[in-house]
């Protein structure tokens, strides 16, 4: 298997009430690619940090993050970001004024990966193979179930073409069965579309799906059999 | 789906507060509208009166200065010194004027009466009803105390024929005006008046009834010998010179007999009558008058201590002493383009001689342009105002908005937009808004703008209390021989008449740039929150 992600010595604290809390401590680990990971452990043990940084949206106080073999610092975070990775929110974050077939518009306006020429027949077609018909993609966002958002939001995680799909608590507002449904889809993009999915989340029924569970506590990432 | 892209589709989208903002600046364009369009205006009626006005500068002497410097001498000798060389206008500094390029023309105007000579050579044009024997003796009388006798002595004035117009600079206010324009020969050179030369510009009427043309001469009498000159040994040759015809003119300034007093006009009261010639001209002309009175005097007075006046040669009227004798007085400059009137003041202000003085002589323009000026006033206060509140406002409006939009410019960020993206969607989305809300604001702003601008206008100019100052009339046929003055007078009329509320493309520019100005200024706070947006925090949100 090949190493996409490789986190090398991470350290990460913050000044609170004048002494240094350490939630980070040397933390490395080795992601490979097209493997679909579950990040568990207890709340703030750093967990949304960590992903943070994974994603390139904040930086370490120490440590490396490797993108196949390349400093990601190298790379620039903004273009790491554009072109290598994808998030899913909790609270699905989709853009309110734009339709859902638009926000999944919006990932290939962004990135300097290749898409193919016609855009919004490709955003249709995506949106289809998670379940959101033609008549509900051109629905305003808010139009739309939680559910249904949330897939709309994998739907633009993939548009951008990225290898690194982060999520975090993605079916913490979502019921069991649409929790499921939103799993399986994940993995779907494991194994089919070689993604490399890494979720955050304190729910059993997630990582048990998962490929790979790793545990964060104390500050450091460890495999859980 | 770029970020212009999405402003558009955000404006259109979110209809509520896109109408919203679409109304706040639609107020705001027609205030600025309203305000520009008024103080446009203002500003416009008196740049478009002024360009009516001729443009003079006139250039003189300061009396009050001259008054307080007296003022300061305490010792006599000093004072009478000080008022033996009292202080001239200098030729050089009005030469030096007409080396700017602004200046057309000089006018140092000097205005004598002459008569026709012995032989009555030369006929005046009548003009009016006088009898003959009227127009020459009037019932005016000249007395004077014989030097020998000491009796008074008196005789019947007589009436001068002709008027003679004279300036120490080859052009005159007159001819470049149109006023008086040259219909054949030529206006006399700067060598002519260097020399004196006797020559002069007749007019086509006095030229047709002499009979005389270009290149002809006629005499002319400095005076007529009245009894007085006869114990200096004057006689009427002395008085009487040959002058060269080099021009000869047409003038816009009949007098009609519908003219008032027209039956009582004088021949020198007709601008047919009149003569051009330089100032040195008269002065070599007057010059054997002048030598045998001045003679006179000083063998009268030789001997006598207190008469140093008239042992010193240099006081001698002559040829050589012309130049250091010539007297000029107030100069009036005439420049290409009235609007230069204040700045060519302002620009030599500093740097002239201890008692001159320069005036624009817009005293009076002042006054009256002062409701426009305080209505202008008024309207770009308004303006700023405005602009400054709305600044203030979309600022506002931005940064607040800005906080329910935290989660989209972190998702933004996060899918690898930058933030210069996200600032310019933010600045897209209120152009757009201005946009529509000006280009409304214009339509209704215009109609607005005229209906006010009037009234405002009308309510400054009753509350200013300006009055019209009552104007001088010269109590003859319109024609004022011995006038000087080449200002314009200027009436509150002619202002209000160019007075006009239009809402020019200019304008409609102005509000356009004015509108993006304060776009862009009510989005720098926003820009600065959003640079310094942490992307961290749209992941720590979600709990
Ligand atoms: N920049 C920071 N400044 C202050 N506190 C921070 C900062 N970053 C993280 N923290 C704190 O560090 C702790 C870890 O936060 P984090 O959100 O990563 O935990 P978590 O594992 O995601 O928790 P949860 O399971 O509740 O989501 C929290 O107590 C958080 O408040
Ligand atoms: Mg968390």
């Amino acid at each position: 298997m090949t190493e996409i992600l490789r986190l090398e010595n991470i350290n990460y604290s913050y000044i609170d009430g004048g002494y240094e809390r350490q939630i980070l401590k040397d933390l490395s680990y080795s992601f490979e690619a097209g493997k679909f990971y579950t990040i568990l452990g207890p709340s703030g043990s750093g967990k949304t940090t960590l992903l943070s940084l994974v994603a390139g949206l904040d930086t370490a106080k120490s440590g490396k993050i490797y993108f196949n073999g390349k400093d990601i610092d190298e790379i620039g975070l903004h273009k790491f970001r554009r072109n290598a990775i994808s998030i899913v929110f909790q609270q699905f974050n989709l853009i309110s004024y734009l339709t859902a077939v638009e926000n999944v518009m919006l990932a290939m306006s962004e990135t300097d990966n290749e898409i193919p020429k016609d855009r919004k027949n490709v955003a249709y077609n995506l949106l289809e193979r998670f379940g959101i018909v033609r008549s509900k993609a051109d629905r305003m966002v808010n139009q739309l179930s939680g559910g249904e958002q949330q897939r709309v939001a994998i739907a633009r995680s993939l548009a951008s073409n990225v290898d690194l799909i982060f999520a975090d608590e993605p079916t913490g507002n979502l019921d069991t069965a649409t929790e499921k449904e939103i799993i399986s889809i994940f993995k779907e993009l494991a194994h089919d579309f070689g993604k490399t999915i890494i979720v955050v989340t304190h729910s059993d029924t997630v990582s048990a799906m998962s490929d790979q569970r790793v545990l964060l506590k104390d500050g450091k990432l460890t495999k859980i059999k | 789906m770029n970020f212009i892209n999405r402003a558009f589709k955000n404006v259109s989208r979110r209809m509520s507060k896109t109408v919203l903002l679409i109304l706040t600046f639609f107020l705001i364009g027609n205030l600025v509208i309203i305000g520009l369009g008024v103080s446009k205006a203002s500003e416009s009626a008196k740049i478009l009166t002024r360009q009516k006005m001729r443009a003079v500068v006139t250039y003189g002497l300061d009396y009050n200065k001259i008054w307080q410097y007296a003022d300061t001498i305490e010792d006599e000798d000093e004072l009478e010194e000080f008022y033996n060389n009292y202080p001239r206008i200098k030729l050089e500094e009005v030469t030096s004027f007409l080396q700017d390029e602004r200046v057309k023309t000089a006018n140092t105007v000097n205005i004598n009466m002459w008569y026709a000579d012995s032989q009555n050579s030369l006929d005046f044009v009548h003009l009016g009803n006088r009898a003959e024997e009227d127009i020459d003796s009037s019932s005016g009388q000249s007395c004077w105390y014989d030097d020998v006798t000491n009796e008074q002595m008196c005789e019947t004035y007589k009436n001068p024929y002709f008027l003679i117009k004279s300036n120490m600079f080859p052009d005159m206010i007159e001819f470049e005006d149109g006023e008086y324009q040259i219909v054949s020969g030529r206006f006399y050179t700067q060598q002519e008046i260097d020399n004196g030369s006797l020559v002069c510009l007749i007019s086509e009427n006095l030229a047709a009834l002499n009979g005389v043309g270009v290149g002809d001469s006629i005499s002319l009498a400095v005076n007529y010998l009245a009894g007085y000159m006869q114990q200096f040994g004057l006689t009427e040759e002395d008085l009487e010179n040959r002058f060269e015809v080099i021009g000869i003119f047409s003038h816009s300034q009949p007098i009609t007999p519908d003219a008032p007093n027209f039956d009582y006009c004088y021949p020198y009261e007709n601008p047919d009558n009149m003569i051009f010639m330089p100032s040195t001209t008269i002065y070599m002309a007057q010059l054997p008058m002048q030598q045998k009175q001045f003679d006179y005097y000083a063998e009268m007075y030789g001997d006598d201590e207190n008469n140093e006046y008239y042992l010193d040669p240099a006081n001698r009227p002559s040829e050589e002493n012309m130049a250091s004798q010539m007297n000029i007085n107030d100069v009036t400059l005439l420049l290409n383009d009235p609007l230069d009137v204040d700045d060519f003041v302002r620009d030599y202000q500093g740097s002239l001689s201890q008692f001159a003085a320069l005036s624009a002589n817009n005293e009076e323009f002042n006054r009256l342009s002062k409701p426009l000026d305080t209505l202008s006033m008024y309207a770009n206060f308004i303006v700023w105002l405005v602009v400054i509140n709305a600044i203030v406002i979309i600022t506002l409006v931005t940064a607040l908005t800005l906080k329910t939009r935290e989660y989209e410019i972190g998702v933004l960020l996060s899918i690898g937009a930058s933030k210069l993206k996200v600032i310019g969607q933010f600045f897209i989305e209120l152009a757009i808004v201005a946009v529509l809300g000006f280009t409304l604001s214009v339509v209704s702003g215009s109609l607005i703008a005229k209906r006010i601008g009037n009234t405002v206008l009308e309510y400054q100019i009753a509350s200013s209390e300006v009055s019209q100052e009552e104007e001088y009339y010269y109590n003859g046929h319109g024609f004022d021989p011995w006038n000087t003055d080449y200002t314009t007078d200027i009436s509150l009329e002619d202002l209000v008449s160019e007075y006009e509320v239009r809402i020019s493309p200019l304008i409609i520019g102005e509000i356009y740039v004015l509108g993006l100005g304060i776009v862009l200024i009510s989005v720098i706070i926003p820009s600065f929150m959003i640079m310094r947006y942490n992307p961290k925090k749209i992941l720590m949100n979600q709990n």
